[in-house]
Formats: structure tokens, C-alpha cells, sequence
């Protein structure tokens, strides 16, 4: 099983990609997934207690199980418009 | 109208959108790139599905709490020069107090609910910049 793992802003600086394959296992979360991505990447462990988490487009906490082909957004907090 | 878009923001059409007969106040709203010190511009990033779910949802949200009639929501994607318009924001309603507060709190939501982020393009220095020719 799989999931596609999107990142936005400084976090796709950081890993270098807009989107990814992560492999998942049952009972996987997107905790777990962000998890992995903080190991391999540890540039993003910094930012952990502050990403926004989403699946299939709607936020999400990080102990949301998550299912083969779902798509896991991790973004910085928000900051469009104007200051 | 919702829309994220590449291209400038066409004001006057994102104010008609929200006409309508039974309104009697029409407020708008316009974010623009201000000339910080050292910045040229500002270049947008935007989870384009889920940041129009959002924006569906809180002009839904608007309606409902303020009762405004109509809310249009128009954002910038990608390089905004200093001076542009990066977001437009147009409610109508019967009176103005609801247009007014509507619009004020659709851009507060716009900011914290919205998955749109904006980077700082810097000026190259003056050394880094190309000669002009003189006679061109």
C-alpha cells in the first residue's frame, strides 16, 4: 500500500519534491508518514509540531489512519493575501 | 466567483459578480503587494483543490453568519510585482454593516484557513543588474 504525500512552501524546499510515494503499512497514520519523512529528511524536524496535516483535501490530525492511495498533504501554516 | 488564478484579477468583473437587485451595499476589497524594504515582488503558492474547498466553504460560511447576499474570492498564483493585486474579495448585501463585516472576516478566514503561501522575491542587488544601453 501506498499513499501520495504532497508538500508545499519550505517543506518542498526542503525534500526537493512537490509530491511523492510513501510506502504505508495497516494502521498506518499521517503521524506515522510525517514520521518517516522527518527521518529521511531531517530538515523538516524543526517545523513538526507546526505543519498542517491534510487527506484528500481536508484537514486532518496526525492520528488519522490513512488508506492504500490516499492523498496526504503536509504544509506550513498558511499565509496568503496580504500581510 | 471563486478563482486562483496566474493572471491579474479583473476588479470589475469580481464586483459584478456580486450584484444583485435586492443589495444595497457592495463592499470590496483588494490585497496588494506592498514595497517592503528590498522586495520586488511576491510569489504565491497554492494547494489549488483543496484551497478552492476552503474558499467554497467559507463563502458558505459568510452567507450563513452575516447574511451577505453575494461573496466572490479571487487569488493570485505565482509573481505578484509590488502594487499588484494579489486578492480580491467582493460581498453584497441589503446594508453595509453586513457587507462590510463579511468582507473583513472572509479575508481573516482567506489567512487562516486557505492553503495559499507567499514567498519574498528579493531586488537583485545594483551590482547584479544588467547595464542599460544607452541609445536603445
Amino acid at each position: 500500500m501506498r499513499v501520495r504525500v504532497k508538500l508545499f512552501a519550505t517543506y518542498r524546499e526542503i525534500v526537493g519534491r512537490r509530491e511523492l510515494a510513501w510506502p504505508i503499512h495497516a494502521g498506518d497514520t499521517i503521524g506515522t508518514v510525517v514520521d518517516g519523512l522527518v527521518v529521511k529528511h531531517p530538515g523538516l524536524g524543526p517545523f513538526r509540531d507546526t505543519m498542517l496535516l491534510a487527506v484528500n483535501e481536508e484537514f486532518a490530525h496526525a492520528d488519522v489512519a490513512l488508506a492504500d492511495g490516499d492523498e496526504v498533504a503536509i504544509m506550513p501554516p498558511v499565509s496568503g493575501g496580504i500581510a | 466567483m471563486i478563482a486562483v488564478q496566474r493572471g491579474r484579477i479583473d476588479i470589475a468583473a469580481v464586483v459584478d459578480s456580486v450584484r444583485r437587485q435586492d443589495a444595497g451595499a457592495v463592499v470590496l476589497f483588494l490585497g496588494t503587494v506592498r514595497a517592503d524594504l528590498g522586495v520586488a515582488a511576491l510569489d504565491y503558492e497554492v494547494y489549488r483543490p483543496m484551497a478552492i474547498r476552503r474558499m467554497t466553504d467559507l463563502v458558505d460560511r459568510a452567507k450563513a453568519k452575516f447574511g451577505v447576499l453575494g461573496v466572490s474570492i479571487v487569488h493570485r498564483l505565482g509573481r505578484v510585482p509590488v502594487g499588484g493585486d494579489s486578492v480580491a474579495i467582493a460581498c453584497s448585501a441589503a446594508h453595509r454593516k453586513e457587507a462590510f463585516a463579511a468582507c473583513g472576516w472572509a479575508m481573516d478566514e482567506v489567512k487562516r484557513i486557505v492553503p495559499i503561501w507567499k514567498a519574498e522575491a528579493v531586488k537583485a542587488p545594483k551590482a547584479a543588474r544588467r547595464p542599460r544601453r544607452s541609445g536603445a
